[in-house]
């Protein structure tokens, strides 16, 4: 699905230079379930921007499907976010000027041929899977940030993308709530094969997927698969 | 997309409430500034209904009390002037002359129906001096001097209002118990207040001296031949101080009443044009202001939509169109207070002078939103989505 080579991340800032990644190598094929785990700082988000066509590295290649991005226009790139991706950020990203159905509703609202009742009702199932059918109506501000990141799955979730890019996606959620969130992202996973990105600060969830890579200093420091998931399979 | 922009503005009224306020207010100024522009360019663009070039105006004002005196210089005068060889024609006006800064009104009613019309008071001479043109009937001839009625030639306004679609010619209005007045002829337009002006109801009645032995008319319309210059001005005006001695005479040209008369109409017009504009410029500031202010406001709103599949174009596009929906809030709240003027027809004036000045205020309205948000939109596009997610 997609293949990073030799990837390297400076931020040039006025004073100062911070290398964010750094040789980093990865191949995550389709279906797969990837957690990625590592320190604060380490450039985990940054490489999951990289992954989505948000940002571009400054140093090696990044292939979606076996295509290099530099070949893609700014239009295409947008065509590819919007069909192909799903995003949970890390700070939810919720517009606090539109309803939760709203919001929700948003990566429809830049694909083609999708009328505005077909839209309402895709949301509201979306948010019927994170168990929010009963807050529609509400607006960001209204909610607790567990709320508001369940609300950002759903958003990620209602184009049915081939690959969720999941930025601490159980972050605020208590256990009980976190545990029915990976439950989500595992169904997706293995019923729809949706490729998975997540990054996570908890052991626990991370053992669930299938491989696991350990970020250290914007660098890879491990790549294994997962041992319990292995003798499943 | 539309319905989106639409619930993302409502949703916001309550910051967008000044802004809204603002294209509001700016809207009826500007739709008040144009109802008046377009109201005096249709007036302008209308026929005056003579021609004032070489056309001059004589004002005598005699020094004696004795009526007697007067009217018999009055008569050498005008008898002096018309054996000019450079006079064309001469003749005695009520002194609401053309461009003058007087007028003579008078009720007419008519079966029942009552309008105030203007009395141009002139002698049968007059037609070939302003070169007035008969739409209906005739002008005035010596055949006037045996009715029993008061002939009068009415101009167009006068005959609608009067008469509608009836035929004027021969219609008889009454004037007192004893006499009437009788419609002889209409020109199609007679509008000599100002080029601004609107025309309204006016007719002309005969002077005549001989019937009328107390009047006394101190002023002269006279055309000259092509040509004739100054000089003349004071030759006149020296054989005319021979025949009525002690006589104030002043002799001024249509022309130069015209442009008067336009000053007077147009001064107050671009004064208001200015303080317009101004406004407008205040008011685009303003917007392009809080517009730019927006946009730093809402990077991560940016960023998610990019991050959602938007692409740059439709960021652009999306903000244009957020200024457009805000203007078209306030534009419906001015419009709806706007068409109450045709509506409720307040100051006599066409619908559709309010309609072109509703238009065009709608059309600049939303082209200079357009233009304000032309800049700050653009500066939205070029967000670099990861940089804006970054920000929070
Ligand atoms: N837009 C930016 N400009 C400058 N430096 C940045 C920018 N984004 C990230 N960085 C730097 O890059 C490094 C990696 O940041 P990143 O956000 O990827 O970390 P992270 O692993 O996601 O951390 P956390 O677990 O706290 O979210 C940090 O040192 C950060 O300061
Ligand atoms: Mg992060």
């Amino acid at each position: 699905m997609i293949t990073l080579t030799n990837i390297e991340k400076v931020y040039q800032t006025k004073s100062i230079e911070t290398v964010a990644l750094q040789h980093v190598n990865l191949v995550v094929p389709k279906g797969e379930f990837l957690s990625i785990m590592g320190p604060s700082g380490c450039g985990k988000s940054t490489l999951l921007n990289i992954m989505g066509l948000l940002d571009v590295p400054t140093q090696g290649t990044v292939e979606i499907d076996g295509h290099p991005i530099t070949s893609y226009k700014d239009k295409e790139l947008a065509h590819i976010r919007n069909e192909k991706i799903g995003f949970v950020f890390q700070s939810y990203h919720l517009v606090n000027d539109l309803s939760v159905l709203d919001n929700v509703e948003l990566p429809l609202l830049y694909r083609n041929g999708i009328s505005a009742s077909e839209r309402t009702r895709r949301a509201k199932t979306a948010l019927e899977k994170v168990g929010l059918s009963a807050r529609t109506k509400h607006y960001p501000t209204q909610l607790s940030g567990g709320q508001r990141q369940r609300v950002a799955i759903a958003r990620a979730l209602i184009g049915q993308p081939q690959l969720i890019l999941a930025d601490e996606p159980t972050g605020n959620l208590d256990s009980v709530m976190g545990e029915e969130i990976m439950n989500i992202l595992l169904d997706l996973n293995r019923v729809d094969g949706t490729t998975i990105v997540m990054v996570t600060h908890d052991e626990n969830m991370a053992q669930k997927t299938e491989r696991l890579v350990r970020f250290f200093d914007g660098q890879q420091v491990s790549d294994a698969k997962v041992f319990a998931n292995l003798q499943q399979v | 997309m539309i319905r989106h922009l639409f619930k993302l503005i409502w949703n916001r009224k309550k910051s967008n409430f000044l802004l809204i306020t603002e294209i509001f207010i700016c809207f009826l100024v500007l739709f008040g500034v144009l109802s008046l522009v377009v109201y005096n360019v249709r007036n302008y663009s209308k026929p005056l209904g003579f021609k004032h070039e070489q056309v001059w105006l004589l004002t005598m004002r005699p020094d004696l009390d004795s009526t007697a005196l007067n009217r018999q210089n009055m008569a050498q005068a005008l008898q002096l002037v018309k054996s000019m060889p450079e006079v064309e024609a001469a003749s005695l006006t009520s002194s609401n002359a053309p461009f003058s800064f007087s007028t003579m009104n008078n009720n007419v009613t008519y079966n029942n129906k009552k309008i105030l019309s203007n009395i141009f008071e002139v002698q049968d001479d007059f037609k070939d001096v302003m070169q007035i043109e008969l739409s209906q009937g005739r002008w005035f001839s010596q055949e006037d001097d045996a009715s029993h009625h008061i002939p009068i030639v009415i101009n167009e306004v006068m005959h609608q209002q009067l008469f509608g679609d009836e035929n004027p010619l021969g219609k008889l209005i009454p004037q007192n118990d004893s006499t009437n007045f009788q419609v002889v002829g209409v020109v199609a337009h007679f509008r000599p207040a100002s080029e601004y002006a609107a025309e309204e109801p006016g007719y002309f009645e005969r002077i005549l001296p001989a019937k009328n032995e107390k009047a006394f008319w101190g002023e002269m319309l006279i055309r000259v031949k092509p040509g004739t210059g100054v000089a003349f001005e004071e030759k006149m005006i020296r054989q005319l101080g021979q025949v009525a001695k002690n006589w104030t005479l002043e002799v001024s040209t249509l022309e130069k009443m015209r442009q008067n008369k336009s000053k007077l109409a147009l001064v107050p017009l671009i004064a208001l044009g200015l303080v317009c504009g101004f406004l407008i410029f205040n008011v685009a500031l303003g917007l392009f202001g809080v517009l730019w202010h927006n946009i730093s406001r809402r990077n991560s709103e940016i960023g998610l939509r990019r991050a959602l599949g938007a692409a740059s174009s439709q960021i652009y596009w999306q903000f244009i169109g957020e200024v457009l929906v805000l203007a078209t809030f306030g534009l419906l709240l001015g419009v709806f207070f706007a068409v109450q003027f045709p509506l409720l027809q307040v100051f006599q004036v066409e619908s559709e002078v309010y309609f072109i000045a509703l238009l065009s205020a709608v059309g600049i309205i939303y082209l200079l939103t357009a233009i304000c948000a032309f800049c700050p939109s653009r500066q939205a596009a070029k967000i670099h989505p990861a940089m804006a997610l970054h920000e929070e």
